[in-house]
């Protein structure tokens, strides 16, 4: 319990909300006080006012009948209900009318303080001697000013509880959401790569960031199959001809009589070694390519003079196997892309033109733009490979029934199927009206 | 220099029956240190050495002006490798495991590189055979020879080794740049074109066949 309080006070919806309520507190008081002063201020406007009104009632009375005129008007105001406190002396400086006792002669604003009872208020000189007072006691301002102040506390505390309440609703549902982060997380540590963080489908930060976590969590599964595949591909396919190799010299060592034979059984050994550690580049290669860290060093390649060179590298090979390689370039183009694994893509290609037909066929590779995409292709006029087969074809370690005493590992499609990957393209087995096999690549625009 | 033992003695031991002599560091800063001392023909440095790899200790012979020739060992299957190799300096590469007379024909190759270094040919002769880099013309005996381009880059590959055996790999990676085991005889019929226009009707034979080994261009 202790520890959920703990995780609860440490979320980032807590301090959030904390700081919120902090501001929200700070404001209402500084607003409380601005409206304190404001009113305060109001207040004693008002009460100047009121008894400046009085002193010229009083001055009016005083210059127009004298003195008892002047101490008729007071008493007059004194009954007025509401009234204000007054204070009239006479030169010997004894209170000749008013509620309040004698005091020093003080003309304007005058503010007396005595225990309980502080009256603001305004002097005047009616003659030399005479002096009158009015004021009105303070104790309704502080009555206002302590409504306001309660009013203010109330406020405050509604804030701070609203605050608390939608604080805890946001880092809760926050605390939720990370929490299933976090589940996710462990799930996969735990040996679950199939684990997922769940997406709202909101849109929000917290979808976003468990979008990106997705998308890394599938590539990473994707290169650790790839690497299971691998390895499994390896055990698989090196297991038989190592075992052959060792059966070999084995065989060799028993019963090989003369220097001449153990030296043949060496020489087919090495042979048979350096087979073994072919087929394993071919397959780290793929591996390697399908990790696509070459996409880094992607160059501008233009695909037609690379047609014309991979004609010069080949032509004279598909003679020699009484095969005829032409180019056809009907619109040029230009891919971003690593032309060295680009040539070794169409070299497999072309290799298996010339290896997998009877002699005497014709060898096409055309390039044409459509749609803005370039698209390549590699095709003979040979017997082809029947349809059911067609996607087995770039399976690793495929290798037609027919193909299986021809050389190669039955990595050369898959080779062609990672370089394509690695470039974005899209490689398909097209159907022709005509037999023979047509190798379609389609580049991205 | 070479971190593994058995692979420097086996090594060694190559390079011993052709005549070279050599010294051995196991680890990166050793290998720095001797190399830095200067008088090798030839330096074989392995990618992945302890203390300091391979790549650096290039770097930093070449940051001190060392121009020891530089052959890199790299491990099976690193794409990247070559290009890096021969950025910090090195001069060819071989991927390990290797036949040893590939190391020795790509050794002989590069040492023989920087003897010529400097002055850069603009005709290459061997016996009456003889090429113009400039014009890229060949003539044999007198009588020029057509060449297709390929076939030209051929046996100047050929003319600028000749007299030493060059593999199959080496003329595949410098002549065509492929950097893979094709499985067609590519190398051997641009060979057997080349040997027909430069060797059909003369009593010399210049090109010839190091069977296992690879083809050396001479006049015997």
């Amino acid at each position: 319990m202790s520890c959920v309080r703990i995780s609860f006070l440490r979320t980032e919806g807590f301090r959030l909300s904390a700081i919120y309520a902090a501001a929200f507190a700070l404001s209402v008081l500084a607003m409380g006080a601005v409206v304190m002063v404001i009113v305060d201020q109001a207040f004693r406007d008002q009460i100047l006012q009121s008894s400046r009104a009085d002193i010229a009632a009083v001055q009016h009375g005083y210059a127009n009948k004298g003195m008892e005129e002047a101490q008729e008007v007071v008493e007059q105001l004194m009954a007025a209900p509401g009234a204000s406190d007054f204070l009239l002396l006479q030169r010997n400086g004894k209170a000749l009318a008013g509620n309040l006792p004698p005091m020093p002669a003080q003309a304007g604003a005058v503010s007396l303080e005595r225990p309980g009872h502080d009256i603001l208020g305004a002097g005047a000189h009616l003659a030399p001697g005479i002096y009158i007072f009015s004021g009105s006691d303070l104790s309704r301002i502080h009555a206002a000013r302590k409504r306001l102040i309660q009013a203010m506390l109330w406020l405050l505390g509604a804030a701070l509880v609203l605050a608390a309440l939608g604080g805890a609703l946001v880092s809760r549902s926050f605390l939720r959401r990370t929490d299933a982060m976090a589940s996710a997380c462990r799930a996969i540590m735990d040996g679950d790569m199939r684990a997922r963080i769940p997406v709202r489908g909101s849109g929000d930060e917290l979808d976003r960031l468990a979008g990106a976590i997705n998308a890394m969590l599938d590539r990473i599964s994707a290169l650790m199959e790839n690497l299971r595949q691998v390895t499994s591909d390896i055990a698989h396919d090196l297991r038989t001809p190592v075992t052959h190799l060792r059966s070999r010299l084995e065989r060799a060592d028993r019963e090989g009589a003369t220097a001449a034979e153990h030296r043949q059984a060496l020489q087919a050994a090495i042979a048979k070694t350096d087979d073994i550690l072919a087929q394993f580049a071919a397959l780290l290669r793929i591996a390697q390519i399908e990790g696509g860290e070459r996409r880094a060093g992607f160059v501008a390649v233009g695909l037609g003079p690379l047609l014309l060179h991979m004609r010069e590298l080949f032509g004279a090979v598909a003679e020699e196997a009484g095969h005829h390689l032409g180019v056809v370039i009907r619109q040029d183009a230009t891919i971003r892309g690593d032309r060295e694994l680009l040539i070794q893509l169409f070299s497999n290609l072309i290799e298996n033109a010339i290896l997998h037909t009877p002699a005497g066929c014709r060898i096409a590779l055309t390039l044409d733009v459509q749609d803005g995409r370039a698209i390549a292709s590699v095709r003979d006029d040979g017997p082809g490979v029947p349809r059911e087969e067609h996607e087995k074809l770039f399976r690793r370690l495929y290798r037609r029934e027919a193909s299986r005493t021809r050389p190669g590992y039955g990595l050369g499609l898959s080779l062609v199927a990672a370089i394509v990957e690695l470039h974005g393209a899209k490689v398909e087995i097209v159907e022709l009206p005509m037999p023979g096999l047509c190798v379609k690549l389609t580049f991205p625009a | 220099m070479e971190d593994d033992a058995e692979m420097a003695g086996h090594i060694v031991h190559a390079l011993g029956q052709h005549g070279h002599c050599v010294d051995v560091s196991h680890d990166g800063e050793q290998g720095l240190s001797q190399a830095a001392g200067g008088g090798h023909a030839a330096l074989i440095v392995d990618r992945m050495l302890p203390k300091l790899d391979g790549l650096s200790l290039v770097q930093a012979l070449r940051a001190g002006g060392n121009r020891t020739p530089v052959l890199f060992l790299t491990t099976l299957g690193g794409l990247n490798d070559r290009v890096e190799g021969l950025e910090a300096g090195g001069d060819d590469y071989l991927v390990k495991p290797f036949a040893f007379a590939e190391l020795i024909a790509r050794v002989n190759a590069i040492t023989r590189r920087a003897m010529q270094e400097g002055a850069e040919p603009t005709r290459l002769r061997c016996a009456d055979l003889e090429m113009d880099l400039i014009r890229r013309t060949v003539i044999r005996a007198g009588k020029p020879v057509e060449l297709q381009h390929q076939e030209f880059r051929l046996l100047e590959y050929l003319l600028r080794n000749a007299g030493r055996v060059v593999t199959r790999s080496m003329l595949l990676e410098h002549v065509w740049d492929l950097h893979f085991n094709p499985r067609t005889n590519i190398v051997e019929t641009h060979l057997s074109r080349l040997r027909s226009k430069i060797d059909r009707g003369h009593a010399v034979e210049l090109i010839h066949t190091q069977r296992g080994m690879g083809y050396v261009l001479r006049a015997d």
